[in-house]
């Protein structure tokens, strides 16, 4: 008999659950550790934000489900990592503390066979002066309670507008180092259009304010994609739709401090500038959780699980961008340290950023971090899963399955406006989402006719319609395994 | 020269019929190239 333990229930930690859970008997445990009690399909935050979907309608509890489908799950927060256990505990173990209930604050060892760390970022608002949801007017759409704040906030504001309140709003990243700019992109496009439905337009000046260098770079490094009958740069494509909406940018902006309506920034020019707005939504910088490791005798190890993430087989060697290769980045998100820890989604530590590292006049990095949420966290932790139930079944290692964001392709289906005939989506694949230039070397390290680009109805039918299919799958209701990550 | 869209571009873009087959199309693409395989890079 094994057991599982899997830190987190978000889209990592719940697909790699279901999966195992669905594939090993039942005298193996699968046990589930997050401080949420709810499972919440994070791309529709968007549309909460804009009050065109309540927060009911992304979200579910996780207690029934898994008392259903026989998954444990203790609502708690990690503390410590122990993977050698220690004097008491001779297996590997976290340490936990309860977050709800009569046991709230109490500790336990939680000990395992593997572990799989899927607890995403730590949304560090902390890391930018002043910014934190729903204060100084500035507001986040990471969660679904804070894209109802965010909702909470603009519709103030359209009220506003309708009185004749001419107003600024201010949405992109709120940090050098930000990453998740696809998530900002959708929200302005949304914004814009709902201004637009309540007749307010004319009375807001939007402006996109990012730490990427080009538009529509959104930490990919952007891309060369098909569209319609030619191949577009991603960032003419982002051109064309915020001209079309009547949307300013500033890019190569560093967000250092955030007052009540004004942000504070540094460019890649040096230039310290600001920007007052009326309304704004930032994307903060996602950090690790700053969790430690100790290993039997209590001395601590957290250099060889965690550099800000966790360390998994990515080449982790400090070099200069010119010599950054596809192949440093992991196929198996196995900690080199210690086998049976993994790490997929958010949770593992990138060997790099993908987009080119910039740093401004006055040596501030200025670039945006690689991301990883949706699509590749589900699929790395599926890949994960069928190592372990590999590895149990085979009573030994097992890495056969592999899954680099170099030899991955990824779907963004960005909605540009909620409506079932007025809405609109911008739908990018990219194949790879790291760039292979030696594979490649032509298209900027992509597969030109899998990196394409559609504007139009269609991709918001297609957004909601994997919002049904993904929380359909997330409840395990029946097939749901048939779905893609 | 900065892309624009076109009126005509508007058109097919927001026509429902036009869009109904775009979303059969875009499915079945997205699908492709998601669904398509993955693995690792070191050979």
């Amino acid at each position: 008999m094994s057991k599982i333990v899997i830190l987190g229930a978000g889209i990592s930690g719940h697909v790699a659950a279901s999966h195992l859970r669905r594939k090993l008997g039942k005298e193996h445990e699968v046990l589930v550790v997050s401080p949420n009690s709810n499972y919440q399909w994070i791309p529709s935050n968007i549309w909460v934000g804009v009050g065109r979907m309540k927060s009911k309608e992304l979200l579910f509890p996780l207690t029934p489900l898994y008392k259903k489908k026989d998954i444990g799950f203790k609502q708690a927060k990690v503390v410590s990592f122990h993977p050698e256990g220690d004097a008491t505990e001779s297996k590997p173990y976290v340490l936990v503390e309860y977050v709800d209930g009569e046991v709230k604050y109490k500790k336990e060892k939680v000990n395992y066979d593997y572990l799989i760390n899927s607890t995403g970022p730590k949304l560090a608002f902390d890391l930018t002066e002043g910014l934190e949801p729903g204060t100084n007017k500035a507001y986040s759409v990471c969660t679904y309670s804070h894209a109802e704040h965010a909702w909470q906030g603009l519709e103030v504001l359209i009220n506003e507008m309708k009185n004749g309140k001419k107003a600024k709003i201010l949405i992109g990243t709120g940090h050098a180092k930000a990453t998740c700019q696809g998530a900002a992109f959708e929200y302005i496009l949304n914004v814009e259009q709902e201004l637009r439905r309540h007749k307010v337009r004319e009375m807001a000046e939007i402006t996109w304010i990012s730490n990427e260098y080009k538009l529509g770079d959104f930490g990919m490094d952007g891309m060369l994609l098909s569209y319609e009958n030619k191949t577009m740069p991603s960032f003419e494509m982002v051109e064309m739709v915020f001209r079309d909406r009547g949307i300013k940018w500033i890019l190569g902006a560093a967000v250092t401090k955030i007052e009540d309506g004004i942000a504070h920034y540094e460019n890649l020019e040096g230039e310290y500038k600001f920007e007052n707005y009326d309304f704004a939504m930032l994307i903060p910088s996602f950090a690790g959780h700053e969790f430690k490791a100790f290993d039997k005798n209590q001395n601590e190890i957290t250099e060889k699980l965690f550099k800000g993430f966790m360390l998994v087989d990515a080449d982790y060697t400090v070099k200069p961008y010119e010599n950054w290769s596809v192949k440093d980045w992991p196929e198996t998100y196995q900690n080199p340290s210690y086998p049976n820890i993994f790490a997929p989604g958010i949770a593992f530590a990138p060997p790099h950023a993908i987009s080119k590292p910039r740093k401004s006049k006055n040596g501030t990095d200025i670039t945006p971090a690689p991301p990883r949420t949706g699509m590749p966290s589900g699929i790395t932790a599926k890949i994960v899963a069928d190592n372990i139930i590999d590895s149990i079944k085979l009573n030994g290692v097992s890495l056969n399955h592999k899954g680099s964001m170099g030899n991955m392709g990824a779907a963004c289906i960005a909605s540009a406006g909620f409506g079932l005939t007025t809405g609109s989506g911008i739908s990018i694949t990219t194949y790879p989402i790291v760039p292979d230039y030696e594979k490649y070397p032509d298209s900027q390290g992509r597969q030109l006719g899998k990196t394409f680009g559609e504007i139009g109805l269609a991709g918001h039918w297609l957004k909601l319609l994997l919002h049904y299919a993904f929380i359909y799958k997330a409840k395990m209701k029946p097939f749901w395994w048939l779905i893609p990550e | 020269m900065t892309n624009q869209i076109t009126k005509y571009q508007r058109f097919v873009m927001m026509n429902p019929v036009i869009q109904f087959f775009k979303l059969i199309y875009l499915s079945l693409k997205v699908l492709l190239v998601v669904a398509g395989g993955h693995g690792g890079t070191r050979g």
